[in-house]
């Protein structure tokens, strides 16, 4: 099996030694991928895939794709990434010179939630980033869960805004990971 | 839950919202469907207290990074 990993320009600058990772072109992109075997799913197969995208990412602007895409040959990759060429290449012109920071506001284990407090913060973070989006809290006491993106090397500067807001709200957690490649902004 | 524990939870729940909820999709075979990315959350979160942190590099503030 070949699990793709990320799309990215082609031709690019020379891969990193990881995992084997080759590129499959097609037209002015190109899938990276590798040859993989089953593995559970473990959060160490997570975070190795996670390592082999942000290397990936080191030197050039890339295009995450989703956890688990795995195709029998290259002539399938090939076939994937011609058919939405186009699509791809204008998603990967989205997120140039970008990374994503993720933010997720957590309600006080008692008394009101205030979810109020948690959208202004959004809006406000929002205003900030590049673009900005909330995703799913699933079924989580999160009172957002949140990607934004910004600027590579700006992700530093935007955690300092976050701190800002959680000394303003410290009935709120304001829980900030990154920076990670744009998974919340690949598909637009 | 200490705070450590939630800590370590923080950066892989993020990590699992980006890799299993994020992502362009291609044509391909997809493992995991989005519907079973709950179920997911609740086996890793079993799994956490075992697994070494790689994930606290996550944390920000993060200075230095290519990224």
């Amino acid at each position: 099996m070949i699990e793709v990993y990320a799309i990215a320009d082609h031709p690019g600058p020379p891969l990193p030694d990881v995992n084997g990772v080759r590129a499959v072109p097609a037209g002015r992109i190109a899938a990276l991928c590798a040859d993989v075997e089953e593995t559970a799913l473990s959060p160490a197969a997570l975070w190795a895939h996670e390592a082999v995208v942000e290397a990936l990412m080191e030197d050039r602007d890339l295009l995450p794709v989703r956890y688990g895409t795995r195709l029998a040959d290259e002539a399938q990759v090939l076939r994937a990434v011609a058919e939405r060429h186009d699509a791809l290449l204008a998603a990967l012109d989205g997120v140039r010179g970008a990374a994503e920071v993720s933010l997720r506001v957590v309600a006080p284990t008692d008394g009101p939630a205030p979810a109020e407090a948690a959208a202004r913060v959004h809006e406000q973070l929002a205003g900030q980033a590049r673009a900005a989006t909330v995703l799913d809290a699933g079924e989580s006491r999160d009172l957002l869960r949140a990607a934004y993106l910004v600027d590579r090397g700006g992700s530093a500067g935007f955690a300092e805004a976050v701190a800002t807001h959680q000394r303003a709200h410290p009935d709120l957690r304001l829980l900030c990971t990154g920076p990670w490649p744009p998974y919340s902004f690949a598909e637009r | 839950m200490s705070t450590a524990v939630a800590d370590q939870e923080v950066a892989l729940i993020d990590l699992v919202d980006r890799l299993l909820g994020g992502g362009v999709v291609i044509a391909g075979d997809i493992t995991l469907a989005v519907a079973d990315v709950d179920l997911v959350y609740v086996q890793l979160r079993a799994l956490i207290s075992s697994v070494a942190t790689a994930e606290d590099k996550h944390l920000l503030p993060r200075m230095g990074s290519a990224l």
